[in-house]
């Protein structure tokens, strides 16, 4: 690129990269080599991955983001798309979109003529065929090094923190000998000359960031709530390895053994909960983790935890469902389950992160209602949160409140009585160890003793008492975020990964001149009416956007919130993510759709 | 952990059974209360979990923390009591439904993880809570509600299966002695690691003659009489293989040699890798260097 057409376009402030290849290309190696690239820069950067569902082969993806300013999602249609062969990259359909302004870098290899891509009529003006197998058998004898040139002519083309991506060959590959060091310099170096040998028609260098990088850091979801759940004082973990979910079991068997508690790798999902169950009831902070099927499977225990009210925190990251599903795919059609499942009346709180950084909060939040309300409390996650890497600003953990469950006093214990029917509902818990606090827990109803008992009307009291002690939760309004212009007309509401999406478009529609605004719930069960319906008050048209196909808590509203007329659910199965550029549009449509209504009403008037 | 002067009264709860006059749980339950008097742990530190049945109803017998749990699922439960708490004594009882229909697949984990841990089967081949139905134990042919022209399947054997996965302790025993039956449940908690014990507890109502506790006395033969050595495990394996045919009663094998329990190679974990970032600097772990 020359310096003349730098001058001519300001540099971008966000690339969307996205790149597709077979399952040993390494295609997500030198996605992590970018973002991490990235984030030393002090970009804000995220990278999303997907693939076929077989170990080792088949078809592997990524999706980078990085920008200057903070990101929400992991973008629309791909800046840049790379595919090492075109089989793969279809395979990802919708999730790797490209337009006629995309940078198409293809391997040459291919055979396929730069004007006749596959790709649906479209015909990107940049297109580079680029012998990038050819280049890295030249420059490092081996064609293992093809992310490596992949690496080089992104850095060329783009201008993207060179230097450190360097950095991070040098360091990945001196554990391994200096010759791959350096065959693999040699490699990053020839796809950078390729690249400044061949400009862009446009040159588009990503705009340098200043920031302090200090105590930034990158990491994914999983390992934020496994982390996370130790900072609430997490002291056990049981399991069973599922996909999208097993890396929090992987952290925690690394980790929690430095805090005196346990994981227990559980021989089924059944015996996984089971046994969190019971560390719980000894008096331990205990977590578990699935994924649809293994929910499914941990139904009955859920049942056990809440009539038993012990603390637990069980984490589900949503996938493609049902049964097996779309396992390496997110959806988020758990929503009913998570809410309905189970036999008998039961309450139990579900909340939902939106990112990898608001994992922290919600999996801290998710432990002390737990604990608080002596209630099994879902985590629904999913597998873009779970398994996306983003950069995240240094959390203050000192602003964190961390809850316990309340004990007895020595005072209570001389007449303790487990269940015993207090204003708030919530009844001191004792544990195995704790003199004077013995008392039979158990799945059948009790009386306030713990005593098992087949009366009708202890049972109707003892219902009321679980549902009674979660009542505050309904106005948690701190468990809601709302933004954009308070009294709008036009509303997006959003939960889970997609509300970063809806974060960008409505950002997109107000600085066009729409007034809007846009709810998330962290909080999705129970429906905290009074929050929707102050939010609601304005609204005359709006979507509810959920990758599902049934839109589930847009049903929940239905069921229990006087929603206006105007709105509406817009609902896309999982694996095709929704763009922000395409509900930005979806709100400009509803804005005119209301404009012609009113001019319906005064026409007939 | 204190020992402390207990009888068996400190361990008998306010609440009345609700077995079947004449159901051989009676007897189980004064076994135990015996046998924990004689241990002497005070009812607080010991947790007692049990699955569904009437067997299964017997912690709430007791003055000991219990847990009354859900079908089949006792022994996952009362190993992450054991694991949070590895000072507890913990005691794990259900019926042969509980244990080797429903909850069968928990069994063989739970050995082999080796937990410091007793799980008493009141074995009495039927379903009796839900009115006689046939159980995993029940003899092939046996007429009942559910195999009304008789029973096709064989049954499990509770002793082979658990000495076949390696448990370091399994004993039988029958209410029709109950000086036996205590002892037996005394060693079985006292042995360092995960014990067996099946009691043959009969089925007053649904339950056959030959089954029991006046048949028992008269069937019974225990192996201390017969000389049987419990470090011999091929030997233990030979009069397992009677179940069904002949009521042994006492302890067929016993590991002389126990090996470490889980809850000590747990603690030993934590003792070496003791030391990380304190919780409240977890995160820092992640902040790119």
């Amino acid at each position: 690129m020359t310096t003349q057409t730098e001058s001519m376009h300001p540099p971008a402030t966000d690339l969307v990269i996205g790149m597709a290849g077979s399952g040993g290309d390494g295609i997500v190696s030198a996605g992590e080599s970018l973002i991490a690239a990235a984030a030393a820069e002090g970009y804000h950067a995220m990278m999303t991955k997907s693939f076929g569902s077989q170990i080792r082969g088949g078809e592997s993806s990524c999706r980078v983001r990085i920008g200057t300013s903070a990101l929400h999602n992991p973008g629309g249609i791909l800046d840049v798309a790379v595919a090492l062969n075109w089989e793969d990259f279809l395979r990802f359909g919708a999730e790797l979109p490209v337009s006629s302004q995309t940078v198409v870098i293809y391997e040459k290899a291919t055979n396929v003529a730069p004007d006749q891509l596959p790709l649906g009529g479209v015909h990107p003006t940049d297109v580079f065929a680029v012998p990038i197998e050819e280049i890295a058998r030249k420059a490092a004898g081996t064609d293992l090094a093809k992310n490596t040139v992949v690496l080089g002519l992104l850095a060329g083309w783009f201008d993207l923190a060179p230097d450190a991506i360097l950095r991070g060959i040098r360091k990945r590959f001196a554990k391994k000998s200096a010759e791959l060091v350096q065959n693999n310099e040699k490699a990053f170096q020839s796809g950078i000359d390729y690249a400044k040998a061949n400009p862009l028609r446009q040159a588009r260098p990503l705009a340098r960031v200043s920031r302090s990088t200090a105590g930034l850091m990158l990491l994914d979801g999983n390992d934020m709530c496994a982390a996370a759940s130790l900072f609430a004082g997490c002291e056990f973990f049981g399991g069973y390895p599922i996909t999208p979910s097993t890396e929090i079991m992987q952290y925690l068997s690394r980790e929690i053994w430095r805090y005196g508690g346990a994981v227990l790798q559980a021989e089924d999902e059944i015996a996984g909960i089971g046994a969190a169950v019971g560390a719980s009831f000894a008096g331990k902070k205990s977590m578990t983790a699935t994924s649809g099927p293994g929910m499914s499977l941990k139904t009955e225990m859920l049942g056990l935890a809440s009539i038993a009210e012990l603390p637990l925190v069980v984490v589900n990251v949503m996938r493609g469902g049902p049964s097996t599903g779309l396992p390496t795919k997110p959806e988020q059609s758990d929503l009913f389950q998570a809410a309905f499942s189970g036999h008998g009346d039961v309450l139990r709180p579900i909340l939902a992160p939106t990112s990898v950084a608001d994992t922290f909060r919600v999996t801290v939040e998710a432990f002390n209602l737990a604990e608080h309300y002596q209630t099994p409390v879902m985590i629904l996650s999913d597998q873009e949160i779970a398994q996306r890497k983003e950069t995240v600003d240094a959390i203050d953990t000192s602003r964190f409140e961390v809850l316990h469950r309340r004990v007895p006093t020595g005072a209570e214990l001389e007449s303790y009585e487990r269940f015993r029917a207090t204003e708030s509902g919530i009844s001191p818990i004792s544990h195995p160890g704790m003199q004077g606090g013995n008392y039979l827990a158990a799945g059948i109803e009790h009386n306030d003793k713990g005593d098992p008992t087949v009366s009708g009307k202890i049972h109707a009291r003892m219902n009321e008492k679980r549902f009674r002690k979660l009542d505050p939760l309904r106005h948690r309004q701190d468990l809601f975020a709302i933004e954009g212009d308070a009294d709008a007309p036009l509303a997006l509401i959003a939960w889970g990964s997609v509300a970063g999406v809806c974060r960008e478009s409505l950002a997109r529609v107000r600085a066009s001149g729409l007034r809007a605004k846009l709810l998330v719930p962290t909080l999705l069960w129970p429906i905290a009416e009074g929050v929707y319906q102050d939010f609601l008050a304005s609204v005359q048209a709006g979507l509810v956007v959920e990758l599902s196909h049934q839109g589930q808590l847009y049903r929940m509203l239905r069921m229990q919130v006087d929603v206006p007329r105007g709105l509406k659910s817009l609902t896309r199965s999982g694996a095709n993510p929704f763009l922000p550029s395409e509900i930005a549009q979806r709100l400009e449509q509803l804005a005119i759709d209301l404009q012609s209504r009113v001019s319906d009403q005064k026409g007939e008037g | 952990m204190t020992t402390v002067q207990l009888t068996s009264k400190d361990f008998k709860s306010n609440l009345k059974p609700i077995w079947c006059p004449g159901c051989g749980d009676f007897g189980v339950v004064q076994g135990i209360y015996r046998a924990l008097a004689s241990i002497g742990r005070p009812p607080h530190e010991i947790a007692f979990v049990s699955g569904i049945g009437c067997s299964s109803r017997i912690p709430g017998y007791t003055t000991a923390y219990g847990f009354n749990t859900v079908h089949g699922r006792a022994l996952p439960i009362a190993q992450g009591i054991k694991l949070a708490n590895p000072e507890l004594l913990v005691l794990v009882a259900g019926g042969d439904g509980d244990g080797f229909s429903i909850g069968g697949g928990h069994v063989p984990h739970a050995i082999r993880r080796n937990p410091d841990l007793t799980y008493l089967v009141m074995d009495n081949q039927i379903y009796g809570l839900t009115k006689g139905q046939l159980s995993p134990t029940s003899a092939c042919g046996l007429k009942t509600v559910t195999s009304p022209h008789g029973a096709i399947e064989h049954p499990v054997n509770p002793l082979l299966y658990v000495l076949s996965y390696g448990a370091g302790f399994v004993a039988q025993a029958t209410p029709a002695d109950m000086a036996g039956m205590t002892a037996i449940i005394e060693e079985a908690i006292r042995y360092p690691g995960f014990s067996f014990v099946n009691v043959q507890s009969p089925c007053v109502t649904y339950g056959e003659d030959h089954q029991q506790v006046k048949a028992h006395r008269t069937a019974m033969k225990t192996l201390a009489s017969m000389g049987h050595d419990p470090s011999d495990r091929m030997r233990a394996f030979e009069l397992a293989s009677h179940y069904g045919e002949q009521l042994y009663t006492g302890v067929f094998y016993r590991n002389p040699n126990p090996p470490p329990t889980y809850g000590a190679l747990v603690k030993e974990r934590q003792a070496a890798l003791a030391g990380g970032l304190p919780r409240e600097r977890i995160l820092e772990s992640f902040i790119q260097r």
